[in-house]
C-alpha cells in the first residue's frame, strides 16, 4: 500500500528565504541521506518540496464557476512544505519509516501527517478500461523531494 | 515551472467518496486533456484521513496520533502535479477543471534545484542527481 508523507508548512517554510541559505546545508544533507535509505529499502515512489503559498493561488467554485485568490495564504499550519510518497507493508511500517525524519528539518519541530493512496483496485466497478489506463499514466513520478 | 494543483478535502472525501463529485467521465475527460497537452506529471487520490496519522515532532519526542482528523477544510483529498509556463497557465487549466459548488483547490510552486543557491554544494546536487537517477531505475523495474 501507498502512502504520502506530508510535511506541514511552518513559518520557515513560508518565509521567502527558505530553503536557499548556506545554513541549510545540513538540512538538505540529512534530507538526501533520508531519501537514499528510503530508495535503500526500495520504498521511494517520488516527492516534492514546495515553495511558500506567497507563489501559489486558491481557486473556489461556485457553480461552477472559479474564483482566483493570490497567496499568500496566513494559515501556515494548514498549508503544505512537500510530500514524500511511500509503498510499504503496513500503516505501522509507514510511520516506522516517519518516526526517522531528519531531526535538522524544523530544528527538531515538525508535523507530519500521513495518508493512504487510493489504488486501482479502489476504482473496480466504478472505473471503465480507459479511466483505469489513465490512472495508471498518473500515477506520481519517480522525482525525489528536496 | 512546475506546480502541485492540492484538492482539499471535504464531507464526502473524508467519508470515502472519491468520486461523489465531479462525475468519474468529466474528471477522466479533464485528466485525459491534461495528458494529451503534455501537462501532467502525477495525479493521485488520498484515501479518507481516517486511514491516516499524524507525526508530531519535538527535539527527540515523537508522538503519533492516529486519524480521523476533524479540521476537513484543512486536509487534502487529491493532487495533481503539473509542468507549465507560468503560474497563470497553471490558473488557466484549473479554471477548466470540473469541480462542483464550494470546492477549493490550491495551486503551490515546486522547489527546482536552482532554488537552492548556495546550501545546494556541487557535491550535494551530484549526490542529488544520482538519487534521482535511482529513483528513476526503480520506477522502471516495476
Amino acid at each position: 500500500m501507498r502512502f504520502m508523507i506530508i510535511r506541514k508548512a511552518d513559518a520557515e517554510t513560508e518565509s521567502e528565504t527558505s530553503p536557499v541559505g548556506k545554513e541549510h546545508e545540513q538540512l538538505l544533507k540529512d534530507m538526501m541521506a533520508y531519501n537514499q535509505a528510503m530508495l535503500d529499502a526500495g520504498i521511494m515512489r517520488g516527492g516534492q518540496g514546495l515553495k511558500p503559498s506567497s507563489a501559489g493561488a486558491r481557486i473556489q467554485f461556485r457553480d461552477g464557476k472559479p474564483t482566483v485568490t493570490d497567496g499568500p495564504f496566513t494559515e501556515a499550519k494548514e498549508l503544505i512544505a512537500g510530500f514524500t510518497l511511500i509503498e510499504v507493508k503496513s500503516k505501522e511500517e509507514a510511520i516506522e519509516w516517519v518516526r526517522r525524519w531528519p531531526a535538522s528539518d524544523g530544528h527538531g519541530n515538525v508535523s507530519l501527517e500521513l495518508r493512504q493512496l487510493y489504488e486501482l483496485e479502489d476504482f473496480e466497478g466504478v472505473a471503465g478500461p480507459e479511466l483505469k489506463e489513465l490512472e495508471k499514466q498518473m500515477h506520481a513520478s519517480p522525482d525525489v523531494p528536496r | 515551472m512546475k506546480f502541485m494543483v492540492i484538492v482539499k478535502a471535504d464531507a464526502n472525501t473524508e467519508a470515502g467518496f472519491l468520486f461523489s463529485e465531479p462525475p468519474p467521465t468529466e474528471m477522466g475527460k479533464f485528466n485525459e486533456s491534461l495528458v494529451k497537452a503534455g501537462v501532467l506529471l502525477a495525479g493521485e487520490g488520498l484515501h479518507p484521513s481516517s486511514k491516516g496519522a499524524r507525526i508530531r515532532y519535538d527535539g527527540t519526542q515523537r508522538t503519533v496520533i492516529d486519524g480521523p482528523f476533524a479540521e476537513t477544510k484543512e486536509l487534502v483529498a487529491g493532487f495533481w502535479l503539473i509542468q507549465v509556463k507560468s503560474k497563470d497557465e497553471a490558473i488557466e487549466w484549473l479554471k477548466r477543471a470540473p469541480f462542483g459548488d464550494g470546492a477549493v483547490i490550491e495551486i503551490r510552486q515546486v522547489f527546482s534545484p536552482e532554488d537552492f543557491g548556495p546550501a545546494l554544494t556541487p557535491e550535494l546536487k551530484a549526490n542529488e542527481e544520482r538519487l534521482r537517477a535511482q529513483a528513476a531505475a526503480q520506477q522502471q523495474q516495476q
